[in-house]
């Protein structure tokens, strides 16, 4: 069992909601409701949930990017809840983000030495030669060459300029890197070269990553524990394998609504009715009682910890273990595949 | 289930852009063909032309681009004669589009939240199509005599009952030679309608969305009502531009389903454009394969996902992360998708093919039936 490096404990983001003349306060989104999570040294913790569960801003609430309503933060064994000025920004030269949107988050006025190169200036690593000789070798661990230092955002494609967001993320040597969605704005080929470069990154500089997304083929591929996140709380966090492992039946539901990439399959996924309740006023006990087909009336009222069946994997759910969702025609395509899955 | 008799070839369609920056070649001799009854996939990567395809076939292409060469041949079949009128649509005029548009294709476009328009109702919406598409003179009249009906069921006197049965028979002797209806009732008999192909599109509690606005809909909601508008007229073809790309997966197995299930129920043939090989295999019984503005594969999707020919389709398939197995790398297709105003020469794909020979760089493959019932455009074709 490796060092936990980052752990929250019942961390807890609202939003107030404003209304009227006087911008009362009206609301509250609860997106990140009581999440506890603990990601080891040198591991992958893949964050999967549909839109609006909160995976983003429990992504940016633990890198400090947003303060918590309530709850903790530890990094390498530290508080980080609180602290500021220049404590905060000695933490985050070990945390960083690659985000969803590359063209979004490079600064199309600024070349693309400068804007790797911001981070160590700013936090007085290197400037000048020394500046641009380590951009120079952050850019060709990405894959790109001595040509492109001088040049701006819109000479790049979609997937060079989404390396140029991990190489900056990269500049300061960090031991944790959140990905949030980096891959959901770019192609399928583009997306094989792009995931293919993080796992060789993680490999060369012992990094730590926090991969959100809502795909759960890609998330699946990239992670070593998945945790499955529905309405600001986690669900589910499995040691990586999502057919044998899934025992919440929203991870289930999830699961089988992955359309399978094999015609014989056609039209047998397992439909969830309705859609994601409105994280303003979610439903009391557990969130998901209102699509789950196993509901019972202990669901309506009391809200199911997260707790651990074994082997660390860990299910909010009443009845874990002993819901019978038969088998899946997932598992029946991953049978055909392969036959481990008996 | 699918006939060979074809309700929409593309032949050869070229289509350009000219931007500042030069000339996009975006489509350079797409072909397709659809087939009565078919679901047929086209699926390929941002830029491969699938939406100027889907656009084209709707004369949607706006300046600066232009429609250069090619025919899309739209076989219209008239239900009355049974006839089956061959209509060109690069050529027709834009007027005599508009009885097409909407009516015998329409299209569901991808973001279901900025598709529908905010400030009216979804029931006016989908009324609108209708009354501009249909004759409803004849559902006018229904639905006066449904209503007189009513009233007759729950009328007392007698002096009443005979005046309503005098005007229910005054209706019943228009049926043969209904008169033109005003305004009002049309809007009326409209929305009735909008409300059936709410029902159809499995729609919760129909009869209260059609006076909500698109706000009060959650996405997946959206793309129902939006379904529902391009069905009204029951067009031959309905286009899905990337219909379930903008909602999460639980709901889009869900606007899945109803796909599936409405092809049976309405013998549209629909055109699926998305790049997710999984919405196709569920889905379509066809598919093409389109890279940078040329088709490079059609078949049956059972056999383009058993033996894909082409390098790039294979590509494809494999660059895909899979939850059923275990990988520690991804095969990648190397490079990245070309610029279109600088297309490389010969085969478009070349550059990033690993199978490139000499003649990829200098000739163009033509689309050609290698196998039975299997088109690929490519000078090295895989072997099964």
């Amino acid at each position: 069992m490796s060092e936990t490096l980052l752990r929250t404990v019942d961390l807890k983001k609202h939003f107030a909601l404003t209304g009227g003349v006087f911008r009362k306060v009206i609301g509250k989104v609860h997106a990140v409701d009581g999440v506890n999570l603990d990601i080891k040294k040198g591991e992958t913790l893949g964050v999967v949930g549909e839109s609006g569960c909160g995976k983003t801003t429990l992504g940016r609430t633990i890198l400090r990017l947003m303060n918590p309503t309530s709850g903790k933060i530890f990094f390498d064994n530290e508080d980080i809840t609180n602290i500021k000025g220049r404590a905060l920004r000695r933490v985050r030269m070990n945390m960083q983000i690659v985000f969803q949107d590359p063209m979004a988050s490079l600064d199309p006025r600024v070349t693309i030495k400068n804007s790797i190169g911001e981070p160590l200036v700013v936090n007085g690593v290197a400037k000048g030669r020394r500046m641009r000789d380590m951009v120079l070798n952050l850019l060709e661990k990405v894959g790109l060459t001595e040509d492109h230092l001088n040049r701006f955002p819109h000479e790049f494609s979609g997937g060079q300029r989404q390396r140029i967001c991990i190489a900056r993320a990269l500049a300061l040597n960090p031991k944790f890197v959140v990905m949030d969605e980096p891959t959901s704005s770019t192609d399928v080929s583009v997306q094989a070269q792009t995931l293919n470069l993080m796992k060789d990154l993680q490999d060369e500089f012992d990094l730590t990553y926090m991969f959100i997304s809502h795909n759960l083929s890609v998330v699946k591929h990239m992670s070593d524990r998945l945790a499955v996140m529905y309405l600001g709380k986690i669900v589910e966090t499995t040691p990586h394998d999502v057919f044998k492992m899934s025992l919440h039946p929203y991870t289930f539901a999830l699961v089988s609504a992955v359309p399978i990439p094999d015609p014989k399959f056609a039209g047998r996924a397992q439909i969830l009715s309705g859609e994601v309740p409105s994280p303003i006023s979610p439903p009391p006990g557990c969130r998901f009682y209102p699509r789950c087909i196993f509901a019972q009336d202990i669901c309506k009222t009391k809200d199911p910890e997260l707790r651990d069946v074994g082997n660390g994997h860990l299910v909010a759910c009443h009845f874990a273990g002993e819901l019978d969702f038969g088998k899946s025609a997932q598992m029946e395509y991953a049978d055909s595949l392969n036959g481990t899955y008996a | 289930m699918a006939s060979d008799e074809l309700v929409l070839h593309v032949k050869d369609l070229y289509v350009n852009f000219y931007t500042y920056e030069g000339v996009v070649r975006a489509l350079d001799g797409v072909e397709m063909f659809l087939r009565r009854g078919d679901t047929m996939g086209v699926v390929g990567e941002t830029g491969c032309g699938k939406s100027v395809t889907a656009k084209s076939i709707l004369r949607l292409v706006e300046a600066p681009g232009k429609i250069e060469d090619g025919q899309i041949l739209f076989y219209d079949r008239d239900y009355e004669s049974n006839e089956i009128i061959e209509l060109d649509i690069a050529q027709l005029a834009p007027q005599e589009m508009l009885g097409i548009r909407g009516n015998k294709i329409s299209i569901v476009f991808q973001d279901p939240a900025t598709y529908p328009n905010p400030v009216f109702r979804i029931g006016d919406q989908i009324a609108e199509v209708i009354e501009l598409h249909q004759d409803l003179s004849l559902d006018v009249l229904y639905m006066k005599i449904a209503k007189l009906e009513l009233a007759l069921s729950e009328a007392g006197a007698e002096a009443d009952r005979a005046e309503i049965e005098g005007k229910i028979s005054y209706y019943r002797s228009q049926l043969d030679d209904p008169p033109e209806p005003d305004k009002k009732s049309m809007r009326e008999a409209a929305k009735l309608k909008a409300i059936e192909m709410l029902r159809l599109v499995r729609m919760p509690a129909p009869e209260q969305v059609v006076n909500q606005y698109p706000h009060e809909l959650s996405g997946g909601m959206r793309q129902r009502a939006l379904i529902a508008m391009s069905l009204a007229c029951n067009p031959s073809i309905l286009i899905c531009d990337e219909a379930t790309t903008a909602l999460d997966v639980t709901v889009q197995a869900q606007v899945l389903k109803l796909l599936n299930q409405l092809k049976h129920e309405i013998g549209t043939s629909i055109i699926v454009i998305t790049h997710d090989m999984g919405v196709v295999a569920e889905t379509c019984n066809w598919v093409n394969v389109m890279y940078a503005g040329t088709t490079v594969e059609s078949c049956e999707t059972d056999r383009l996902f058993a033996h894909p020919l082409h390098p790039y389709t294979a590509g494809l398939l494999t660059a895909v992360p899979k939850l059923h197995e275990e990988k520690e790398r991804l095969p990648q297709i190397r490079g990245s998708v070309p610029n279109l105003i600088t297309p490389p020469e010969g085969c478009r794909f070349h550059p990033r093919c690993d199978y490139a020979t000499a003649v990829c760089k200098e000739k163009k493959p033509i689309l050609e039936e290698l196998e039975p019932r299997h088109w690929v455009a490519c000078h090295n074709p895989l072997s099964d």
